[in-house]
């Protein structure tokens, strides 16, 4: 051997040194990146949930109420004067309040909502009336801020007066923090103790079922058509070029499509899930078209062979065997065309859907709003209380969407097969 | 007669992934061994004996066009009845474009035009009125990789029956589905799970559920193309045997890049050389006394 | 299994052409529709729910497009498919009015609901600012006098509030506040900016002489970082006042109202921003607030009238009322009087009224 030259094997080991300190750099890099990923998703994840959790709770205040039956007197069930019930409770409780204006400072103290909640009691059930009951009311916001601590006794929300009331309350064991049912089973209101997500969830169910009843059919028939059928040509090919840049245009154009086209062209009604169904639709469409095709490609061509070469139709393989095989990347597609579907507002706005809407939608045609629009209106509320609510109904929000996605995943399962 | 074919093609080869041989450039084109009339361009004449009395196909003139590139050129070549004939040749000489020219299988292929006239007893398999469908019906392929579909053992039989319409009720289809196991010797092996998926068998066993799938249809003739280049030996010499228990009643074109396969198995063997048929005949005479010369060169290893 | 997926998703699509073909041709509408300013949502909202649930009537939908927004869509014709009321931050414009007007919209009410303050706010951390209205202009046009007292303009020099005033605490200039999008800032540029410019009397000479000129002195907002349009969301610059307690903020009195435990209001001229200084007028930044009902619906569409009963109601409007509690501050007692009086005529509003 040469001695000048020095072996191969040294200079190899001399390199593999540097190669196995660039390799390990690289996955260094790479941790890093999943680990600065993952603390920001749980820095998220620990702020919308501090945030949010405390609105799981509401703060109710105990109070005997007596069903006089003279409020009733006049028998309109729905018209008495349900305030007062609640006035005279509060009065019975505190009679060292006597003077007008702190008289109003007292009866501050309870949600304006209480009264329909009585109103409802009622209506339900008539033997109430001429009894006397212990009921649990929601309080005032600025009551159940301060219990939950957030707002401090020298704000000067509430008076000194106030301060003191509540806190005899408190030591009676007749104010106390109870889980908010009203949050999953009210629609929006201006008083954060009487809003709720329903309505908005319900639209938001509304109109993903019309986008996913009009994108899949319409995505996976546009995907196979293409794919499967459609000579290549430049016709073709445009088409294909406006399929993708329709994926990357901005979603407020659609909103804006959507508003030109289903309101003012086919004279559609405004606020509706059906319109907003439709204009999401044109949003996810490209999404599931790309994913559809990407799916479809992803076929091995020996199950075309297979098939065709027992005599199969082009139909029939297509129907039989690359439809069944494609069906979970389509399926991943949808769903995550539905996913973007569901945290969209933009579009939206154009058709009137960002609208205060408190009766919970019906159908597909009357007025509703859908959730992220729902944390968007109430993030611009002002009362302090919609804080921590914006944040409980975007962990209501995330909710879905890991559901959706769990869903995804066991669809995947489902349908997945191996050749 | 001039009965070619610009089928409304589909797909391009890149979509599909087709793999033939023919697509790519061969890796080791013999420049040296290239026939004189090659280089003018004519396509090299046949020698041996490429016709039979009765044949089930004859292949008259039959040229095969991959848009400009000339695959397949005047190739003439009877199919017999109940005997196996092999397609040998080095990488690229288009012997796998040949046999899938006879169920029509390069249709699905865009660019791809075939002329000449390939007969199916009697009857020009690339006429006009000709339907594929019945067409692969009655000429059956077993592809180079086993291909079961994704589903049971017993679906995958009787998948072809199905769509055929070949049984009239249950009973019918379980006995069609059973003879065709039998006949592609699987049933011994499977009939206790016929609901398990038809991929967790072993490569071979998923060769010959390919081969049951095939012969569940009825064929007349069953085209192999290069059916055991992904099977371990023993594998290899089953589907062998069952190549020669099959030949009694159907008629089989086998590709094979196995010159010891293709002389255990077939009756008749062909030589392919860049396109051209350059020699037919029986497989004794052609692997011991070869006429033309390139047939010699490749059975005795020169190239290929 | 592909073909019940299939199935089920063709009956899918039948439901929904099926429930929503008869609804298309349902013409009739049986909820109000509101639109317009952001200012006046949250107002209109909690008359809108308190209508709903005491009323028998559908809860209204209102939707929060901006007052100039809304005109678009309230001038755009009459029919169910347009809105009956429009809230607005400020008056109606002659121009929209003759859009209105084009359209078939005859014959508009306005309601005048009370009075909103701007304000200008920091962190309760920091002092108090003490302003006058020239302050903030100074502090906040793009061209401002020349210091040195030569009546033309200069680009704005000031860096802290010190330079200003020597009074003021030498603190940055760093203001949050809202894109010109939003009617707030409208007003703000109305009430104090030009108000702060027209304090110097050869600017307000340029009114007259040189209208452009005194426009683009008056209403631009300075560019280089002082003032940071923080978007709509007023909660968001609230946040960002309490953690940058250097900094101040503009935005609507009910935000100042609802935060009070964390921010406070400047004084302006004098006049802290306090719900009975705003009601009496002596606070000098504060606008009215309007909603218009579209006469041609009343009767047509089910509840305008009740809704509007209810709004101009001594409960929901008055001193003690609950959009008091909201933050709006009510007109005086003669002005709230007339107008519920006039409202309950449905006294149209006459285009020369505007000027």
């Amino acid at each position: 051997m040469n001695n000048g030259k020095p072996k191969t094997i040294e200079i190899v080991q001399r390199s593999l040194v540097r190669r196995y300190r660039a390799e390990r750099r690289f996955r260094r890099m790479g941790l890093g990146a999943i680990v600065l990923s993952l603390v920001f998703l749980g820095f998220l994840f620990a702020s919308i949930v501090g945030n949010g959790y405390t609105a799981l709770f509401q703060t109710q205040v105990q109070l005997d109420i007596s069903f006089d039956p003279e409020t009733f007197a006049t028998g309109e069930l729905a018209n008495a004067d349900y305030p007062r019930l609640i006035k005279e409770a509060l009065y019975k409780a505190f009679p060292q309040v006597t003077a007008r204006g702190e008289r109003r400072a007292l009866t501050g103290l309870v949600s304006s909502g209480a009264a329909f909640q009585l109103r409802q009691m009622v209506l339900a059930d008539r033997s109430l009336i001429g009894t006397r009951r212990s009921i649990w009311l929601p309080a005032d916001d600025d009551v159940d801020m301060l219990v939950k601590g957030h707002l401090s006794r020298q704000a000067g929300r509430l008076s000194e007066a106030q301060l003191a009331w509540i806190g005899q309350l408190q030591s009676q064991g007749k104010l106390a923090k109870h889980f908010n049912w009203t949050l999953f089973t009210a629609g929006d209101s201006r008083e954060p103790e009487l809003a709720g997500i329903l309505g908005a969830v319900v639209g938001s169910f509304y109109t993903l079922l019309v986008t996913l009843a009009l994108s899949f059919p319409l995505g996976v028939a546009t995907a196979v058509y293409l794919e499967e059928f459609a000579p290549r040509s430049r016709w073709t090919d445009l088409i294909e070029v406006n399929i993708n840049n329709l994926a990357a245009v901005p979603s407020i154009v659609f909103g804006l499509l959507g508003l030109a086209v289903f309101l003012g062209a086919f004279g559609m009604p405004r606020s509706a899930p059906v319109v907003g169904g439709m204009v999401l639709t044109l949003m996810t469409l490209p999404t599931i078209i790309i994913a559809s095709r990407a799916a479809l490609q992803a076929v091995p061509p020996s199950i075309r062979d297979a098939a065709l070469g027992v005599g199969a139709s082009k139909m029939q393989m297509i129907l039989h065997h690359v439809l069944p095989l494609a069906l979970p990347g389509m399926l991943t597609g949808t769903i995550i065309g539905m996913a973007r579907a569901l945290g969209e507002t933009a579009p939206l706005l154009m058709i009137g859907m960002v609208a205060f809407i408190v009766d919970i939608p019906g159908g597909f045609t009357d007025p509703a709003t859908v959730l992220p629009v729902q944390i968007y209106l109430w993030a611009d509320s002002p009362e302090r209380a919609f804080v921590e609510r914006t944040a409980a109904a975007t962990l209501a929000l995330l909710a879905f969407l890991i559901v959706m996605n769990g869903l995804a995943v066991v669809l995947r399962r489902r349908f997945e097969r191996r050749w | 007669m001039e009965t070619a074919t610009e089928q409304r093609t589909l797909f391009t080869k890149e979509e599909i992934g087709v793999t033939t041989p023919e697509d790519s450039k061969p890796q080791h084109r013999p420049e040296k061994t290239l026939p004189a009339d090659r280089a003018q361009d004519k396509p090299a004449p046949t020698v041996g004996k490429p016709f039979v009395d009765n044949p089930r196909m004859a292949c008259r003139h039959v040229n095969v066009f991959y848009g400009d590139k000339h695959a397949i050129r005047d190739v003439s070549l009877d199919i017999g009845r109940n005997q196996v004939i092999a397609m040998i040749g080095p990488s690229g000489c288009g012997k796998s474009t040949f046999i899938r020219c006879l169920n029509r299988m390069n249709d699905t292929i865009e660019g791809c035009r075939v002329t000449g006239e390939i007969l199916l007893d009697g009857q020009n398999i690339y006429a006009r009125q000709v339907d594929v469908v019945p067409l692969r019906a009655q000429v059956g392929m077993v592809f180079q990789k086993p291909n079961p579909f994704p589903k049971s053992i017993y679906d995958n039989v009787a998948y072809g029956p199905k769509i055929h319409g070949l049984a009239r009720n249950r009973a019918e289809l379980d006995e069609i589905v059973e003879t065709s196991l039998q006949r592609a010797g699987l049933w011994d092996e499977v009939k206790d799970r016929l609901s398990h998926a038809g991929t967790s068998l072993s490569g071979g066993q998923q060769q010959r559920l390919c081969i049951a799938r095939t012969i569940a249809v009825g064929p007349e003739v069953i085209l192999m193309d290069e059916p055991c280049s992904a099977l371990d030996p023993i594998a290899t010499g089953k589907i062998e045997e069952l190549i020669d228990e099959l030949r009694r009643q159907y008629s089989i074109a086998i590709v094979t890049h196995s010159m010891q396969q293709a002389a255990r198995v077939s009756q008749r063997t062909a030589y392919f050389h860049l396109g051209d048929l350059i020699e037919v005949g029986r497989t004794e005479q052609i692997f011991t006394t070869p006429r033309h010369k390139l047939t010699q060169d490749y059975i005795t290893g020169r190239f290929g | 299994m592909l073909k019940k997926t299939l199935q089920a998703f063709a009956a899918v699509i039948l439901i929904w052409t099926g429930a929503a073909a008869p609804a298309m041709a349902d013409a009739a509408r049986d909820n109000l529709k509101i639109v317009g300013s952001s200012t006046v949502y949250p107002f209109a909202t909690v008359v809108a729910e308190q209508f709903g649930k005491t009323s028998g009537f559908k809860t209204p939908v209102i939707e929060s497009t901006g007052s100039g927004g809304g005109f678009k869509l309230f001038c755009a014709g009459v029919g169910v498919e347009h809105p009956d009321i429009t809230n607005a931050s400020r008056r109606i414009k002659p121009s929209e009015m003759d859009t209105c007007a084009a359209n078939g919209v005859n014959e508009i009410v306005e309601v005048k609901i009370g009075y909103d303050g701007i304000v200008l706010a920091n962190s309760r951390k920091a002092p108090p600012l003490k302003l006058t209205r020239r302050d903030m202009y100074l502090a906040l046009a793009r061209q401002v006098p020349d210091p040195s007292g030569a009546q033309k303009v200069v680009p704005n020099p000031y860096k802290t509030w010190k330079e200003i005033n020597p009074a003021l605490p030498a603190s940055k200039i760093e203001v949050l506040g809202p894109p010109p999008t939003s009617g707030t800032r409208d007003a703000f540029v109305e009430l104090v900016m030009e108000h702060g410019a027209e304090s110097y009397d050869w600017i307000k000479a340029l009114k007259k002489s040189d209208e452009k000129q005194f426009k683009a002195i008056s209403q631009t907002v300075r560019e280089d970082g002082a003032y940071i349009e923080a978007g709509e969301n007023d909660n968001l610059i609230v946040q960002k006042l309490e953690a940058n307690p250097k900094a101040a903020g503009i935005f609507g009195f009910s935000f100042l109202d609802q935060n009070v435990d964390k921010i406070q209001g400047a004084v302006v001229e004098n006049v802290s921003p306090t719900f009975e200084a705003i009601a009496d007028g002596s606070y000098p930044v504060s606008r009215p607030l309007f909603f218009y009902i579209k006469k041609a619906h009343v009767g047509r569409i089910p509840g305008i009238a009740e809704y509007v009963k209810e709004f101009s109601s001594e409960k929901a409007w008055g001193p003690d009322g609950y959009l008091a509690d909201k933050g709006l501050i009510p007109m005086p007692d003669a002005e709230r009087k007339q107008m519920a009086a006039d409202v309950a005529r449905m006294k149209t509003l006459a285009k020369d009224a505007l000027k």
